[in-house]
C-alpha cells in the first residue's frame, strides 16, 4: 500500500520564488525522483534479463514530467538534464536493443546529476559542475535522429491542445471522470497586480475552484507576456458553473479526445492505485493537529481532576456514568493520537533504496565488489526519524564498504566469496526502530583500537582495558583522523557524529564486531518523536519547562503582593483573585524576593497561578520520557534539553497542584513566619 | 588457563576509601560527572537525572545510598551507567579507574562482619593479591523499597 507522501527532502528557498508553485515543484520532483530511483534499481537488477516495457515507460514518464516541471519554473539546467535522459529512453523504447550497460550507468549517473540540478535550483545555488550528459548521450546514440528528440519534446500549450502538457496519469484521471459522465472544465487564470490588490491570487482561485468540483490538475503555463494557470476541474454533468470573470478567471468546457494509446495502456497494464487516493500533507499541518491533540489531553486531565474533587457530592449512579465517560474519552483520545502519529509514518524503503545507489557508487570507486541485502524495508517510522537517520546510515554503509569489506583479492585469499555482503535490516520492537548495518568484512581489531587509544591518551598505557569499550573509543571525536588508523582498524570516521545523531533522538548505538567475520552496528531510535512548545522559567537558578498549551498567561507580580487568606495565598488577576502556588514551596527550594512571575494555569474554577522567579522564554523541544521509577515523580512530565546537553525537567502543572493539595501545601506559610 | 576461564571482569571503583567491584557486563559506560539536574521530591539518594545516550537516567549518589557523608563532585568523581533488567541508572562514585578479572572461586559470601551500611547490597567479597573488593549487587541498589 502506498502512503501519503509527505514533503521535505528539499528546502524551498525563501527567495522570490518560494511561492506555492515552488512548493509544488519541490514535492512533485521529489515524487518523480523516487519513482525514477525505483525504476532504475529494477532496471539494474534486470540488466541481463528482459527489461519490462512498463519500467521503461514509467522511467520515461518520470523524466518527462521533471523536464516539464523544470521548464515551467525556469530551472533550465535541470530541464536540460532531464531532456537528455528522456531522449535516450525515448530511443530505447523504440529499439530495446539500444539498452546497454553503458546506457544504464548513463541513466543512473544522469539521475544523480538531475537531482543535483534540481536541488541547486531549489536552494538557489550556482550550478555545480558541467553537464556531461549531452556528450555521453551522443556516444550512446551516435546516429540519433532528430525525430527522437522531437517526439519527447515538452508539448507547448498552443500547438497541441489535446495534450496541453497534461501528465499521462492526470489524463487517465480526466478520462475516468468522463467515463463517469462528468464534465471537465478548464479554467484559465492570469494573475495580475490589479487582481492581487483585490486579494485574488492563485491560492484563492484554487480554493474557490475546489468548491465547484474535484480539482484534478493545476498547471502553471508560460505564455507570451507572462504566466497563466490552467485548472482542470471535473464536476457533475449538470453542475452550474459560476461566472468568475470578475476574478480574472475564464472557464471553458474541456473536451478530451479519445486517445488510443492511453486507453490501451490502462486496459493492458495492471491498474495502478489512482493518484487521486493520495493526499500530500505538509508536516506543519500535522504538527498543528498534534498540538491541538495535546491541548485536548490537558483538558481531559483537568476534567478528571475536577471530577475527582466533586465525586463525593455526586450520587453513585451519576458518578459512575461520568467516570465511564471520562475513561472512554481517554481511550478515544489515545486512538486519535495513534491515528495522527500513523499518518506521519513512512516506510524506510526510500532510505534503503538510496543506499543501493551508494553501494553501487562506492564499490565502483573503491574497486570492491559488494551486494546490498535489504530486509524489513516496509517498516514504518515517523518521517522525521527517517530523515534524521539518513546521514548516520549513509555513514555506516560507507564505512562498511571502505573499511569493513576487504578487497576482492584479499577476500578470495581468506576463503571468503569475492563479493562482499552488506546487510541493511529494519525492524521494530517495543516502540523502537532497530536498524542494523552489517558487513561480512574484517571486523574490528580490538588491539589496534586500544593502541590508538593509548597513543591518544584515552586509556592509561599499561592498565587493562574493558573489551566492551571499543565503541566508546571509536566514537570519540577525532579518534581516527589519521589515515593509517582508517586503513587498519577501520572505523571511526564520523562515528562520533553517528552516535550523536542517534542519541539526539533518544536512541542508542551498539556494536558487535567479530574479527575476520564482520561488523554489525545496531541503531535503536524511537519510532516517533514528541515535539512540544514549552515556556521556560527559572526557580532558584534551576530552569524548568512547562507545556505552552498549559500556560494561559504570564503576569509579573511583586513578592509581597499576595493576599493571605486563611491557608491560601491569593493574587489579583483581572477582576478576581486566584490561588497562588509557589514552585519554590512545592520543590522545597529557597523563595525568591522582589519581582516574580506568575503563570496562569487552567480554566474556570480550577484556574490557579504558579509562581516562578522568572520567565525565560519560549522553545520548541523534543520531549524525552522519564521512565525509571526512581525519578517518576508527580508533577514532572518528562525531560528535555535546550541544546547544551543539560537535562531540563518538563513540569505538569496540574499534577503539581494535585501534589500540593496532597501535601497540604495550599496552606501558606505566612510571610516572615518560620 | 582454567582459572582464567572461570573469571569474570569487574569494574572497580572507590567510595569512602573502600574498593568496590561491579560486574562489567552490567556496566554500559563510565563518564565524568556533569550536568546532573536535581529532581525535586525524589528520594534523598537520587542526585537527579542525566542524559546518557539520549535517555533520561537517574543518578544515584552511592555515598548517600550507603549512608556515608556526601561529598562535592570533583575531578575524580565518576558516573557509572549500569543496566539491569530493563533499567538503566547512573551511580555516582568517588573514582573509578580500573578493571579487574576475578576468578569465580575467589569470590566468597560477604562475612557477617561486613554488616555496615553497604552490607545489604553485597553479593560477596573477593581477595585478590591482598586487595579486598566488595562485590555489589546492582539489583539491591536499585530497589527503592530498600532504603
Amino acid at each position: 500500500m502506498r502512503l501519503p507522501r509527505l514533503r521535505t527532502p528539499f528546502q524551498a528557498s525563501d527567495g522570490l520564488r518560494s511561492s506555492e508553485d515552488m512548493d509544488d515543484y519541490v514535492a512533485e520532483c521529489d515524487e518523480h525522483l523516487s519513482a525514477a530511483r525505483q525504476c532504475l534499481l529494477d532496471l539494474e537488477d534486470l540488466q541481463h534479463h528482459a527489461v519490462s516495457r512498463e519500467t521503461l515507460d514509467s522511467l520515461f514518464r518520470a523524466f518527462h514530467s521533471m523536464k516539464g516541471l523544470s521548464g515551467m519554473v525556469g530551472a533550465r539546467a535541470a530541464e536540460q538534464s532531464a531532456h537528455n535522459l528522456e531522449s535516450y529512453l525515448s530511443a530505447v523504447r523504440k529499439d530495446p536493443s539500444l539498452l546497454s550497460d553503458a546506457g544504464i550507468s548513463f541513466l543512473i549517473d544522469g539521475m544523480a546529476i538531475l537531482e543535483a540540478k534540481i536541488n541547486n535550483f531549489i536552494r538557489d545555488e550556482p550550478e555545480s559542475g558541467v553537464d556531461v550528459l549531452a556528450e555521453r548521450l551522443s556516444s550512446l546514440l551516435p546516429d540519433q535522429s532528430a525525430d527522437n528528440t522531437k517526439e519527447s519534446d515538452l508539448p507547448l500549450a498552443e500547438d497541441d491542445p489535446q495534450k496541453d502538457g497534461i501528465p499521462p496519469e492526470k489524463l487517465e484521471q480526466l478520462q475516468a471522470a468522463v467515463s463517469r459522465s462528468e464534465q471537465i472544465w478548464r479554467f484559465t487564470f492570469r494573475p495580475s497586480t490589479d487582481l492581487a490588490a483585490r486579494g485574488i491570487n492563485v491560492g484563492t482561485v484554487r480554493s474557490r475552484l475546489q468548491t465547484l468540483g474535484s480539482l484534478v490538475l493545476a498547471q502553471p503555463m508560460t505564455t507570451v507576456g507572462g504566466l497563466e494557470f490552467h485548472f482542470y476541474v471535473t464536476t457533475k454533468a449538470d453542475a452550474a458553473i459560476v461566472d468568475m470573470s470578475l476574478e480574472g478567471v475564464a472557464a471553458e468546457p474541456f473536451v478530451l479526445q479519445p486517445q488510443t494509446n492511453i486507453s490501451q495502456k490502462t486496459s493492458d497494464s495492471s491498474l495502478r492505485l489512482s493518484p487521486g487516493n493520495l493526499v500530500r500533507v505538509d508536516l506543519s499541518r500535522l504538527d498543528e493537529l498534534v498540538r491541538s491533540l495535546g491541548e485536548l489531553v490537558v483538558s481531559r486531565a483537568r476534567m478528571q481532576d475536577i471530577l475527582t474533587q466533586v465525586a463525593t457530592h455526586l450520587p453513585g449512579k451519576e458518578r459512575r456514568a461520568l467516570d465511564e465517560t471520562v475513561q472512554t474519552f481517554e481511550r478515544q483520545l489515545r486512538e486519535l493520537r495513534e491515528g495522527v502519529m500513523r499518518v506521519r509514518m513512512v516506510p524506510v524503503r526510500d532510505l534503503f533504496a538510496r543506499m543501493r545507489m551508494v553501494v553501487r557508487d562506492v564499490t565502483r570507486e573503491l574497486g570492491k565488489d559488494a551486494e546490498l541485502i535489504i530486509a524489513g524495508e516496509d517498516t514504518e517510522v515517523d518521517k522525521l526519524v527517517v530523515e534524521r537517520m539518513a546521514d548516520p546510515i549513509l555513514h555506516l554503509v560507507r564505512n562498511s564498504l571502505s573499511h569493513g569489506l576487504e578487497s576482492p583479492v584479499e577476500r578470495s585469499h581468506l576463503g571468503k566469496s569475492a563479493k562482499g555482503k552488506v546487510t541493511l535490516r529494519a525492524a521494530t520492537t517495543g516502540g523502537m526502530l532497530v536498524l542494523d548495518v552489517e558487513d561480512d568484512g574484517r571486523g574490528i581489531d580490538a588491539e589496534q583500537v586500544f593502541d590508538r587509544a593509548r597513543k591518544l591518551g584515552l586509556i592509561s598505557p599499561n592498565g587493562s582495558v574493558d573489551p566492551t569499550s571499543i565503541l566508546d573509543l571509536i566514537c570519540t571525536p577525532g579518534f581516527s583522523t589519521r589515515e593509517e588508523v582508517d586503513r587498519t582498524s577501520g572505523r571511526g570516521v564520523g562515528m562520533d557524529v553517528v552516535r550523536l545523531a542517534v542519541e539526539d533522538l533518544g536512541g542508542s548505538l551498539t556494536l558487535d564486531a567479530q574479527p575476520g567475520l564482520g561488523t554489525k552496528f545496531t541503531l535503536r531510535v524511537p519510532l516517533s518523536l514528541v515535539i512540544a512548545d514549552v515556556v521556560t522559567i527559572s526557580v532558584a537558578d534551576q530552569i524548568y519547562a512547562l507545556p505552552k498549551t498549559a500556560v494561559r498567561e504570564v503576569i509579573p507580580f511583586e513578592f509581597n503582593a499576595p493576599i493571605v487568606l486563611e491557608n491560601n495565598e491569593l493574587i489579583r488577576h483581572h477582576h478576581g483573585v486566584l490561588p497562588l502556588l509557589r514552585l519554590s514551596d512545592v520543590f522545597r527550594l529557597p523563595r525568591a524576593t522582589g519581582n516574580c512571575v506568575a503563570l496562569i494555569i487552567g480554566e474556570g474554577a480550577a484556574t490557579f497561578a504558579l509562581a516562578a522567579d522568572r520567565a525565560v522564554g519560549l522553545r520548541e523541544v523534543v520531549v524525552r520520557a522519564i521512565t525509571d521509577p526512581l525519578v517518576e515523580i508527580t508533577g514532572i512530565a518528562g525531560a528535555t534539553e535546550l541544546g547544551d546537553g543539560r537535562p531540563i525537567l518538563i513540569l505538569d502543572p496540574i499534577g503539581l497542584m494535585r501534589l500540593a493539595r496532597r501535601l497540604g501545601m495550599t496552606r501558606t506559610v505566612t510571610l516572615g513566619a518560620s | 588457563m582454567s582459572t582464567t576461564l572461570n573469571a569474570d571482569n569487574y569494574v572497580v571503583f572507590t567510595l569512602a576509601d573502600t574498593l568496590y567491584a561491579i560486574p562489567s557486563n552490567d556496566v554500559e559506560r563510565m563518564e565524568m560527572v556533569e550536568h546532573v539536574t536535581p529532581v525535586p521530591n525524589s528520594l534523598p539518594f537520587v542526585d537527579g537525572i542525566v542524559f546518557s545516550r539520549g535517555r533520561v537516567v537517574p543518578a544515584i549518589n552511592l555515598r548517600r545510598r550507603f549512608g556515608f557523608t556526601a561529598i562535592e563532585y570533583n575531578i575524580q568523581s565518576r558516573l557509572i551507567i549500569v543496566a539491569n533488567e530493563n533499567r538503566i541508572v547512573g551511580l555516582i562514585v568517588d573514582s573509578a579507574r580500573e578493571f579487574v578479572s576475578i576468578a569465580t572461586e575467589a569470590v566468597q559470601p560477604a562475612p557477617d562482619v561486613v554488616n555496615g551500611t553497604s552490607g545489604r547490597y553485597l553479593r560477596g567479597v573477593a581477595n585478590v593479591n591482598n586487595r579486598v573488593f566488595l562485590i555489589l549487587d546492582i539489583a539491591g541498589i536499585l530497589d527503592a523499597s530498600v532504603v
